[in-house]
């Protein structure tokens, strides 16, 4: 029975992929980009994230601690994250949710039959979606969930760096029906110093996808001060308007919501603020991004509704005589 | 109909004059008579020099029955003030709740006083005194007409006896009154026909007269009429006692649109007009689409038309698309397009597979369940064949659940949750019967109390046999009874197996003593939490998700498994209407973490904060597990960001949730697509979006004007939601 860790699975996700889709977020990443804002899913073990601002002072977790890592000094919660073993019986005690286990173990088997449970709201584009992380960091647990949705008839679809040799990636192929995929930088040196990684596999890889006649979905997480410059998201349209596969290519605004996780997770000093980019930069960028064989959406919305939550009712044209029966 | 002419006067204008005039009547009902936690109404305020007194018939100072009702309806009508307005197409507006001007509701000589011990201390809300909430038939009016009305009345009186003479006599007096309140409207639109100067007003105004001159003894002929005629029937029915069901209409209307378009009357945009003017007379409960009685799909070009007229008006709105295998997708689509774009809460969605499935269980045939429609809150009625007393009846499950609770602590040495379960069950049956023989009651005596003289008129049988609706006026009496309190019930049973009986972390005195306390103090809140934090209803397969089926299996068994002591069927549904507020201060703290006084839980969905994500399929999911099956329904109400509207897949996400929904067993659906941000600096200053529609509960109202307490209930749901 092949075993993997997730953070979580998520029902009703509507931003990873088409339709209704659940996805499975795996915990792990080879990756360290600097901006990452899901800071509890790089690590692959599990662990204790901690929200002091939650804590009522009950005391139940140094209660129940059996390696001595609470202690309080009055009504302060002091969490000594070194003595812990990630055991989870102060979590048990901790109705105040102060403390959050991140991550669990999980068979392939138990995942699926969750994706199914929302089998009735996948047509007709629907699914699955496999994320992280980073999928392939547990590549034989996330091919046995794949199977598994794939044997119920399930639309698949992955998230993944693809910063992997191909013989790493080439085992989903027949497993996956829709890839996603960031292309955060093509500079490589600059991809090295913002992410730790080469881009070099992953455009290959990409190219070797493209070759196998499966859609595609590209996304560039846009963050001011790494590659919000024309030039840059110039330079990743270049290179998809070389693949007849893309389908969509998302630029997605840096949101700072991540920031408190890592202190949450005793990760000593977050990462350095990043800025999310202007509505109308992104606008600027979206055109740069254009191509023929692709579309392209800010934030998940076509270019036309991205800005406006509140759009212009006006623009929903009720003709009857272009909608209705004759 | 005179085309628009070109001018700052065409319909778009107008419409937004219309809309404008509606938002500055609204704000001025809130000024005049405070917060409404109801329904938006198209009532308007009479003149502030407008004085009627109603004329009492009984030592208590309020009024009764046939003479009473007849004396006082007429009296209204004769003085009740006109209202034109040059830039509408309909004529009139309504200004009194007659139902509301009597200081006791019901006869104290038909006092129930066996009941109400019962009734206090399980929290129901019996129906006694309700009125309306059953479903007319239009077909009947728009036939007829008044003049036809009047006729019919006269034909049957004839061929009774004087025992049924005075109930007639009020009938033709209703119709009469109705038709002078027509014949001086005309009189003021001649007025101000003559006053008008602008051409395309003028014109307007002239056919208004010409329209309601006809209506007030002839079967309307045209669209405009038809709209007129419906606009008339529904203002007088508000006036009497507040009735705002309305029906089918893209198949009402449709013989006169189409030939109105066949003989070159109207457009397209003509008929448009006259709908959303129809619409924003009173937003009724119109359905549109479905199956007809012999399972063809309604689905016509007027459906369409409907929508955009629900569009351009951009205002509270109550339409229900009913879904069906035969649907015409493009009508699922067009509907789930302007929920998204308008964000005014409509149209909602019926569930027609199981509404249908699950009336016929009852013993009726498909053709008849087919005809059954939501034309209330959350409620279902065959129009004009059908007394139901829908969304009147509630019983406070939470309360139940609290008064077996105690009682166990108190009498069982060794608590637990059988024990709880199995005396849970033989208070719900006592409820439930206490309900049933309130039914009766109101079912015995109602016609002596307020005889429905205006929806008599559009019912199939109380004319032709001399009988009220409510006594033998039709054939079907299937009573609604709705639970309330779900949410809490299933959570607390979850909580006490899980922590009390599987974990032992309290036993159950010393949670009696909390709850008592309402968990007050540090160890209270920490037991607070612990509780709060059990399987919830909603999670997904969880023990809170079993229970709320078992406690909805139960309250369906116990409500058909025999009718009232007076034979009346009963069925079984969830919502809690707005009677959240007012029934969760009739409970105490409960095990689920619920402190004492709070609202109990909203319908039938989920508590707020079910599952980390919200996920919207978990919700829908949970709902359509618990439906009672009998035709009635337990809906969905969902709250939804407007991000999820940027997304191209938008229109195809929404469906899919709604159709699974339906596949699954669902019966209705509610979605309020609201910026949480939104509703927040609405809710600390109201002024600021005066023109903010949510969905409450099943009915549609300005955002604005619920009272501050109603308002936090809505933006709870939402922000948890979001």
């Amino acid at each position: 029975m092949t075993s993997g860790v997730i953070t979580h699975i998520q029902r009703f996700s509507v931003h990873d992929g088409p339709g209704i889709r659940t996805t499975v977020f795996l915990k792990g990443c080879q990756m360290h980009c600097s901006w990452c804002h899901n800071p509890e899913t790089l690590r692959r073990q599990p662990e204790i994230q901690v929200f002091p601002e939650r804590c009522i002072g009950c005391r139940a977790c140094a209660a129940a601690c059996q390696h001595a890592a609470h202690e309080f000094n009055g009504t302060a919660h002091l969490y000594h994250r070194q003595r812990c073993v990630v055991c989870g019986e102060c979590i048990e005690t901790c109705y105040a949710q102060s403390m959050v286990r991140v991550g669990e173990t999980r068979t392939a088997e138990s995942v699926v039959a969750e994706v199914l449970a929302d089998r009735p709201f996948y047509q007709p584009a629907g699914g699955a979606t496999i994320s992280g992380g980073e999928p392939l960091l547990q590549a034989e647990f996330t091919c046995a969930i794949l199977e598994g949705c794939r044997r119920e008839g399930i639309h698949t679809a992955i998230e993944t760096n693809l910063a992997w040799p191909w013989t790493v990636v080439e085992p989903l192929v027949p497993l996956v029906d829709l890839l996603l995929v960031d292309i955060k930088i093509m500079d490589d040196a600059a991809h090295r110093a913002w992410t730790g990684v080469s881009n070099e596999r992953i455009l290959d890889n990409l190219r070797r996808w493209d070759a196998l006649n499966k859609d595609i979905v590209i996304r560039t997480p846009v963050v001011v001060g790494v590659n919000e410059r024309r030039e840059q998201i110039g330079a990743i349209a270049d290179f998809l308007a070389t693949l007849r596969q893309v389908r969509q290519y998302d630029l997605l605004p840096y949101h700072p919501l991540g920031q408190g996780k890592y202190a949450a997770l005793g990760r000593g000093d977050p990462p350095p603020e990043f800025h999310t980019p202007t509505a109308a930069e992104l606008d600027t960028l979206a055109a740069v991004a254009a191509r023929p064989n692709y579309v392209v959406k800010v934030a998940g919305a076509a270019l036309r509704n991205w800005r406006n939550c509140h759009s212009d009712p006006e623009r929903l044209d009720i003709n009857p005589t272009q909608d209705t029966l004759s | 109909m005179a085309r628009a002419v070109q001018t700052e006067l065409d319909y778009a204008s107008r419409l937004e004059h219309l809309r404008k005039r509606k938002e500055a009547q609204t704000a001025e009902k809130l000024r005049r008579l405070g917060y409404m936690n109801e329904d938006d109404y198209g009532m308007v305020l009479p003149p502030e020099d407008f004085q009627w007194h109603p004329k009492p018939n009984h030592p208590n100072g309020s009024f009764y029955g046939l003479p009473g009702w007849a004396d006082n309806f007429c009296d209204l009508m004769d003085c009740h003030p006109v209202y034109v307005d040059p830039m509408d197409a309909l004529a009139g507006r309504y200004m009194v709740l007659l139902n509301r001007v009597r200081p006791c509701r019901w006869p104290p000589e038909f006092a129930y006083p066996e009941l109400e011990p019962d009734q206090e201390r399980y929290g129901i809300i019996s129906g006694i005194g309700n009125d309306a909430h059953f479903a007319p038939d239009y077909r009947i009016g728009l036939e007829l007409g008044w003049g036809g009305l009047l006729a019919k009345v006269r034909r049957y009186r004839a061929q009774h006896g004087p025992d049924k003479a005075e109930f007639y006599e009020a009938e033709e007096r209703v119709i009469r009154a109705v038709q002078g309140w027509i014949r001086r409207t005309v009189a003021a639109i001649e007025e101000a026909a003559q006053r008008e100067t602008n051409p395309t007003l003028q014109a307007n105004l002239r056919e208004m007269a010409e329209v309601n001159r006809w209506l007030i003894e002839g079967p309307p002929r045209t669209l405009r009429e038809a709209c007129q005629w419906i606009a008339w029937f529904n203002m007088a029915s508000r006036t009497y006692n507040r009735d705002g069901a309305g029906g089918q209409l893209d198949e009402l209307l449709r013989p006169y649109y189409e030939r109105d378009r066949h003989a070159g009357r109207i457009d397209d945009e003509d008929a448009i007009f006259l709908l959303a003017c129809l619409l924003l007379n009173d937003p009724h409960y119109y359905q549109l689409g479905g199956p007809a009685a012999d399972g063809h799909d309604q689905t016509s070009r007027l459906s369409f038309l409907i929508l955009a007229a629900a569009h351009r008006l951009k205002s509270t709105c109550n339409l229900t698309i009913r879904v069906h295998d035969g649907l015409d997708p493009r009508l699922l689509r067009k509907g789930v397009e302007c929920l998204l774009e308008d964000r005014k809460a409509w149209p909602r969605f019926s569930g027609d597979k199981a509404l249908v499935e699950g009336f016929m269980r009852n013993g009726y045939s498909g053709e008849l369940a087919r005809q059954r429609i939501a034309v209330g809150c959350n409620w279902m009625a065959l129009p004009g064949l059908e007394y139901t007393m829908n969304d009147t009846v509630k019983i406070n499950a939470a309360k139940v659940f609290m008064v077996a609770f105690d009682e166990m602590l108190l009498e069982d040495p060794t608590p637990s949750v059988d024990s709880l379960w199995r005396r849970f069950e033989d208070h719900l049956r006592r409820a439930v019967l206490c309900t049933a023989r309130g039914i009766d009651v109101q079912l015995d005596h109602q016609h002596l109390n307020e005889p429905e003289l205006v929806l008599n008129l559009l019912t199939h049988g109380p004319i032709e046999r001399g009988l009220n609706v409510t006594n033998g006026g039709v054939d079907l009496y299937n009573m609604c009874i709705d639970g309330a309190g779900l949410a809490d019930v299933a959570d607390s049973l979850a909580a006490l197996q899980q922590r009390v009986e599987q974990q032992q972390r309290i036993t159950w005195q010393e949670l009696a003593g909390h709850l008592r306390n309402n968990y007050e103090g540090p160890e209270g809140q920490r037991v607070r939490l612990m509780m709060r934090t059990g399987p919830r209803y909603g999670e997904g397969d969880s023990l809170g998700d079993r229970w709320a089926l078992r406690v909805s299996q139960l309250l369906t068994r116990l409500v058909t498994e025999q009718p009232t002591p007076g034979g009346r069927r009963m069925i079984p549904g969830w919502f809690s209407w707005a009677d959240t507020l007012r029934l969760g201060k009739q409970v105490g703290a409960m095990p689920d973490g619920r402190r004492a006084g709070e609202p109990i839980s909203h319908g039938a969905n989920p508590r707020p904060g079910f599952r980390d994500d919200g996920a919207a399929t978990a919700l829908v999911k949970a709902i359509a597990a618990i439906q009672p099956g009998y035709g009635n329904t337990a809906p969905v109400q969902l709250e939804l960001d407007p991000c999820i509207a940027q997304s191209e897949d938008a229109v195809e996400t929404i469906t899919s949730l709604i159709k699974g929904h339906f596949d699954l067993g669902g019966t209705l659906f509610n979605i309020n697509i609201v910026d949480a941000d939104q509703v927040l600096a609405a809710h600390k200053d109201p002024s600021l979006y005066p023109d903010l529609v949510v969905r409450v509960t099943g009915f549609t109202a300005y955002f604005a004007n619920l009272s501050p307490e109603f308002r936090q209930l809505v933006v709870d749901r939402l922000i948890r939601a979001s």
